[in-house]
């Protein structure tokens, strides 16, 4: 911190002590990985070993094949319920949140502070009158309450971020468009959009992540385990398998698959969205 | 029509814009939290449920939680939890983030890195953290036994007390790179020559935090500790997968169990109730921050 540079040894020693601790860190994403690909027997073995010594695969393998549990079923009613959620997420808060960066409406303030408020409420609030109402829609028991509720956690995230983005935006790029006879709408569509993209972006993130971790939402409006997501899925799994550790580190590490992905390919999105998101859901 | 073309001229088309979000909002989380406050008034379980009827009850529901020793407990457990979570993912978050704000080549991909645990469906890290403190085929008591911290396998998660301790380690898993990068990000903004001419003054490392780190990060530590307290506070997931509030209440949030209360034991109305104390607190620390941080913002 005070150092604008440091030696040789001292730039050694940090970047030693920085790995040994993010091997501790991530330790339980090894091991789970690490027991993922070993058989049950070896699971058990006492010491335990640090790596597969007999490869198996048939954790994976057996979860294409058997119907019950289908981990890349769930895999897919997961990814299906994400992305609905992420698409009605990003349509709605991507003009709200240029609203509010934009313009002084009449019941500005009591809008923003709404968006606010539901960052904090917990999901228990929200489960039972959600229940009653999709039953009541007839849509109790179908990706679409699940999808029309984990929306719900990424509009006023996406909201709060985007704002940020649009009020950064100088108000001389906006007004060019409208000389050039751009609507409001138009220039909203054409100029700010694309340029306020990297926002744009985190939100999509953040969105599809909050609804890929999602259980509580999944678990309740949704009754067949056919239908149900991957987060569910694990659980019902858990609750009739408790101890099948194998076929269960499997099931986890195929759920991190898209988390992974998004890691690699678009850390510094996440790294902004942390940062500017200021309250999370 | 033309009054409805004056109206939105001006900032009032900012309307256009915003409605279909807040409309949405009203509908899936405005009118539940309301249709909720009103069930916790009524008495509705799955006995009449059925039945549609819906006796109002004022507030008997509320006054009946104070004599139930579950929800007390989860109270109880509820401040336990989340204060430790606190405490413990604060200090390693922030010995992180000075250790990350020292220019070494590899600061900023670990730092990166330690993002990970964020991500993770808490299902998944649930799953994880269980495997690990399972009592036979667990690492962590072969890790205790191997280093003589303890003499037999200890069965975390099915005894009261260690269980607690269990679902808090991991909940400070997923808290630490919240801190770390909130408070990594704190720190860029303190200028470096605060600590050059500090250190011409003959000041140590020890003095420097105290009276330069510390003192400047204040906005930052409020925001990440209130955050923190809010985040952890309705935390559901990772304790239900875990331990489903058991053994004995041991590990009952309010959040989980307003959820056994709905959703095992079909006490709507109760279980709303629960729900409603929760969102009560939530809402009162979130509003006193929202005051503070505002205060100087103009909007």
């Amino acid at each position: 911190m005070d150092e604008r540079r440091l030696t040789k040894g001292k730039n050694i020693l940090f970047c030693t002590i920085s790995v040994i601790l993010l091997i501790v860190l991530l330790f339980p994403l090894f091991w789970t990985l690490i027991t993922s690909f070993k058989t049950e027997k070896e699971i058990f073995r006492i010491p335990p070993t640090w790596y597969p010594h007999e490869w198996n695969t048939k954790s994976y393998a057996a979860q294409i094949e058997t119907g019950d549990f289908n981990m890349f079923h769930s895999f897919f009613n997961s990814f299906m319920i994400s992305t609905g959620a992420t698409v009605i997420a990003v349509v709605l808060a991507v003009p709200a949140s240029y609203a509010i960066a934009r313009y002084k409406f009449a019941g500005r303030k009591a809008m923003l502070l709404g968006f606010l408020v539901t960052q904090m409420l917990p999901v228990s609030v929200l489960l039972t009158p959600m229940f009653i109402m999709f039953r009541n829609m007839n849509m109790y028991n179908t990706w679409g309450a699940a999808i029309l509720a984990d929306a719900t956690i990424g509009i006023p995230f996406s909201v709060l971020i985007l704002k940020n983005y649009f009020a950064s935006i100088p108000a001389a790029l906006e007004e060019a468009a409208y000389i050039d006879g751009c609507t409001r709408f138009g220039a909203f569509m054409r100029i700010l959009v694309p340029v306020a993209k990297p926002g744009v972006v985190v939100c999509a993130i953040f969105s599809f992540l909050y609804a890929w971790g999602d259980l509580a939402y999944g678990m309740t409006f949704i009754l067949d385990q056919e239908k149900r997501p991957i987060t569910a899925g694990i659980f019902n799994f858990m609750g009739q398998y408790g101890t099948k550790w194998s076929y269960l580190t499997a099931f986890a590490i195929v759920a991190i698959i898209p988390v992974t992905l998004i890691f690699i390919f678009m850390q510094k999105y996440i790294i902004s969205g942390m940062t500017n998101g200021a309250v999370k859901g | 029509m033309k009054k409805v073309k004056t109206f939105f001229r001006y900032d009032n088309i900012g309307l256009l814009f915003i409605l279909p979000a807040f409309i949405y909002m009203m509908v899936f989380v405005g009118y539940p939290i309301l249709s909720n406050i009103l069930l916790s008034l009524q008495d509705v379980s799955v006995r009449n449920l059925v039945k549609g009827e819906k006796h109002f009850i004022a507030f008997a529901n509320y006054v009946g939680l104070f004599q139930d020793a579950v929800f007390l407990k989860s109270v109880k457990n509820t401040l336990v939890f989340t204060i430790s979570c606190l405490i413990f993912q604060f200090l390693i978050g922030f010995l992180l983030a000075l250790l990350f704000s020292k220019r070494f080549s590899f600061a900023k991909t670990v730092r990166g890195l330690t993002m990970i645990p964020w991500m993770m469906p808490m299902t998944v890290t649930a799953l994880m953290f269980k495997f690990m403190f399972s009592t036979d085929v667990g690492i962590i008591n072969y890790i205790f036994t191997k280093l003589g911290l303890i003499q037999s396998n200890i069965e975390w998660l099915t005894t009261p007390g260690t269980a607690m301790i269990a679902v808090i380690v991991a909940n400070v898993w997923i808290g630490i790179p919240f801190n770390t990068i909130l408070l990594s990000t704190g720190l860029t903004t303190i200028p470096q020559e605060l600590y050059e001419s500090a250190s011409v003054d003959g000041a140590n490392s020890f003095q420097k935090l105290t009276r330069i780190t510390l003192p400047l990060l204040r906005p930052t530590i409020e925001s990440v500790l209130v955050l923190g307290f809010i985040y952890t506070f309705k935390v559901y997931d990772l304790v239900y997968v875990m331990t489903e509030g058991g053994p004995v209440n041991s590990t009952h949030l309010l959040s989980t169990y307003s959820y056994k209360l709905s959703f095992d034991m079909f006490q709507y109305s109760k279980g709303s109730a629960v729900a409603n104390v929760l969102f009560l607190i939530l809402l009162l620390v979130g509003l006193l921050y929202l005051k503070i941080t505002m205060e100087g913002e103009e909007d």
